[in-house]
């Protein structure tokens, strides 16, 4: 069985061929000595590879998320073969290898080309991976699949020529359901498809000046996405800052401007540009929906019964059902997240032998079709409900079946100075001690809805502005300190956490954030009542006191 | 006194200078990187930025008189000399090298 996704043609084939030709001859260059590190930095990025504190990390993208068992396969084999056994799955729904070889990087993205799959446009100043939602075309509250319209958006900027150096990088995130999961208004463009058109956010984003994206426009038809979005980059390319980095992202323009005078400008620009040779025909985008059918779902009849009396005999089945799947538009289906939030392992990792597991399990159970999700798990968008014990069972033996999924140990969180040369303290190992200290599933549970995000630097790759809870790491003076921010939230409701309290030493922070969740289960009126609208509701200064050690 | 560090172009591992300003060689253990005079250290930095094809932004780690990295570069440096603090490559570098981990104060 083949999973539906869109599927290269001849062009797709001889543009990712071409392009690893090119980057081969490149990487020679260097390696002999005919082009000079500042020569060949520039272009290795172009190709997804970063040098890192220990090593090469190379960033295999996977557009919007959409992975097959295939290519799942291929990425276990690429980590046993060519790196230290594992690879990290990251906030951008891509896949980093952190010990990689430059000499070995064009051997691994020929493997890659064979699979549908390359490093592009995973790093530089242009168009990033389109994100969207993990559910796309499974989620019960969805009104619009956005995957035909994140891979119009992929052909549309790769290798864009007026977009390959923008003034900065720039995201793109679609969400076409009514439950907001794939963090649109903290895009640089954020995109809500609905059935009457497209809304239409600019000027979002996270990092050093963290801001919510604006709505500038309603309703836009499907028809003109890319010629509305081109004149939304052209304003931008034209007007951004490049003088200094700090201030070159879209969100600096847009509040400079105001979302008024950017939204009157690009209206201007799109009026004057020939939108007819920008925007796709009408076949083609039907071409692209046409990728992404519904699978030929299992016509087994469900049996209740056998898998309500499973749960019973199972608690920690059961457990697993009620955390980690997510309500299907089939009754006899369900989408399941296979958390990568274990005890004791970085967030986002996993082993060769468990990327194997993933990708036997999507093609037994899951129509060979897997995702990525910006929380750093993995995702069978569609499993028939009477194959979920077996599956469960699968996953149980290689450690892939903890059920924290949107529970306070499933953490969003960057590689931080264990890996990242841009980091200025260290993200997993915290993580690890907030793991260890919530680990009773009791207690997990009963605290519920939770988000932790944490971020090794201002940079903010783990989203700490909109986590329920956030944590920055910075460096006074070489010691590793943590701010910790409150009130963030990322869904349709977005908000910006708010840095609470002072800094505290990564050995004071999991006993801070024990005190403010004892106190919000003290406060909630009732077990539905979820941390974050606790806090909405007695407000941040609230848990202020919490956060420090009392006197 | 001072470390010279860099990464090696081929495979971009960590790699530190063991030797003087006349002859030396870059090994992969921490533990065995020379404490180099500032001037022998500014000399050699020189000579090795212009080695391209050998090792990639080499630099130098101020030490403190106790002979580790100051404590402005602390945790990096811990990071850099002794792999990853936690994970699947946590202390892989100590055991490949037979000993504990280095820069501990």
């Amino acid at each position: 069985m083949s999973a539906n996704m869109y599927k290269y043609d001849d062009f797709d084939h001889a543009f990712v061929r071409d392009r690893n030709i090119e980057f081969a001859d490149q990487v020679a260059r260097r390696l002999s000595g005919d082009i000079t590190e500042d020569q060949f930095k520039p272009l290795r990025l172009m190709n997804g590879l970063y040098l890192q504190l220990h090593a090469y990390m190379l960033r295999i993208a996977v557009p919007y998320g959409v992975l097959s068992s295939k290519q799942m396969r291929k990425f276990a084999h690429i980590a046993r073969t060519y790196d230290r056994d594992f690879g990290h799955f990251t906030t951008r729904q891509n896949l980093q290898f952190n010990w990689v070889k430059l000499a070995e990087t064009p051997k691994i993205l020929e493997e890659l080309a064979e699979v549908e799959m390359h490093a592009l446009q995973t790093s530089g100043n242009c168009i990033r991976n389109t994100t969207t939602d993990q559910f796309a075309g499974a989620a019960r509250d969805e009104h619009s699949d956005p995957r035909p319209w994140a891979e119009l958006i992929r052909q549309w900027s790769s290798n864009h020529p007026e977009f390959t150096f923008l003034p900065r990088k720039f995201k793109i995130a679609i969400t076409g359901a009514r439950k907001d999961r794939a963090a649109i208004r903290v895009h640089d463009i954020g995109l809500h498809a609905k059935p009457e058109g497209f809304d239409v956010y600019v000027g979002g984003g996270m990092g050093r000046t963290p801001s919510l994206g604006h709505c500038i426009r309603t309703g836009l038809p499907g028809e003109q996405l890319l010629s509305y979005l081109e004149a939304c980059l052209r304003v931008y390319n034209r007007y951004g800052r490049r003088d200094n980095i700090y201030k070159a992202r879209i969100k600096i323009l847009v509040a400079a401007l105001g979302p008024d005078e950017y939204k009157r400008q690009v209206e201007e620009e799109w009026a004057r540009m020939d939108q007819a040779k920008v925007d796709a025909p009408v076949a083609e985008i039907d071409r692209l929906k046409s990728f992404f059918p519904d699978p030929e779902f299992k016509a087994a009849a469900f049996d209740r019964v056998a898998f309500e009396r499973a749960q019973t005999a199972d608690a920690a089945f059961a457990r697993w059902v009620k955390n980690n799947t997510n309500p299907h538009k089939r009754d006899d289906h369900a989408s399941v997240t296979i958390s990568l939030k274990p005890v004791g392992l970085p967030p986002g990792d996993a082993s060769s032998a468990q990327m194997d597991v993933m990708a036997d399990v999507a093609d037994a159970f899951g129509y060979s079709e897997l995702r990525v999700s910006h929380e750093q798990n993995i995702i069978l968008p569609h499993v028939h409900k009477g194959d979920l014990y077996e599956l469960y069972r699968q996953l149980d033996a290689v450690n892939l079946s903890t059920a924290n999924v949107g529970k306070i140990t499933d953490m969003i969180v960057c590689p931080g100075l264990d890996y990242c040369s841009l980091a200025n303290a260290r993200s997993i190992p915290l993580a690890q001690d907030i793991s260890q200290r919530f680990e009773d599933a009791k207690l997990s549970d009963k605290i519920g809805d939770l988000q932790i995000k944490i971020s090794g630097c201002i940079n903010a790759c783990g989203h700490h502005h909109v986590g329920h809870i956030g944590i920055l790491g910075v460096d006074k003076q070489g010691i590793e300190f943590y701010q910790i921010l409150l009130g963030g939230r990322a869904d349709e409701k977005a908000a910006l956490g708010v840095i609470t309290g002072k800094g505290l030493p990564a050995e004071a922070v999991p006993a801070a954030i024990e005190r403010v969740v004892r106190l919000y289960l003290d406060l909630r009126t009732s077990d539905d009542e979820r941390f974050i609208d606790t806090l909405e509701r007695v407000g941040r200064e609230t848990f202020a006191g919490a956060l420090h050690e009392p006197a | 006194m001072k470390l010279l560090t860099a990464n090696r172009l081929t495979d971009g591992l960590t790699l530190w200078y063991t030797g003087t300003l006349e002859a030396g060689t870059w090994g992969e253990d921490a533990a065995l990187a020379s404490r180099l005079s500032d001037d022998d250290a500014d000399a050699l930095l020189i000579v090795w930025k212009l080695r391209e094809t050998d090792v990639v932004a080499p630099y130098l780690i101020p030490l403190t008189e106790t002979g580790t990295p100051v404590q402005r570069e602390h945790v990096r440096e811990f990071v850099r000399a002794n792999g990853p603090t936690i994970g699947q490559t946590a202390d892989a570098i100590a055991s490949a090298h037979n000993r504990a981990d280095i820069f501990e104060n």
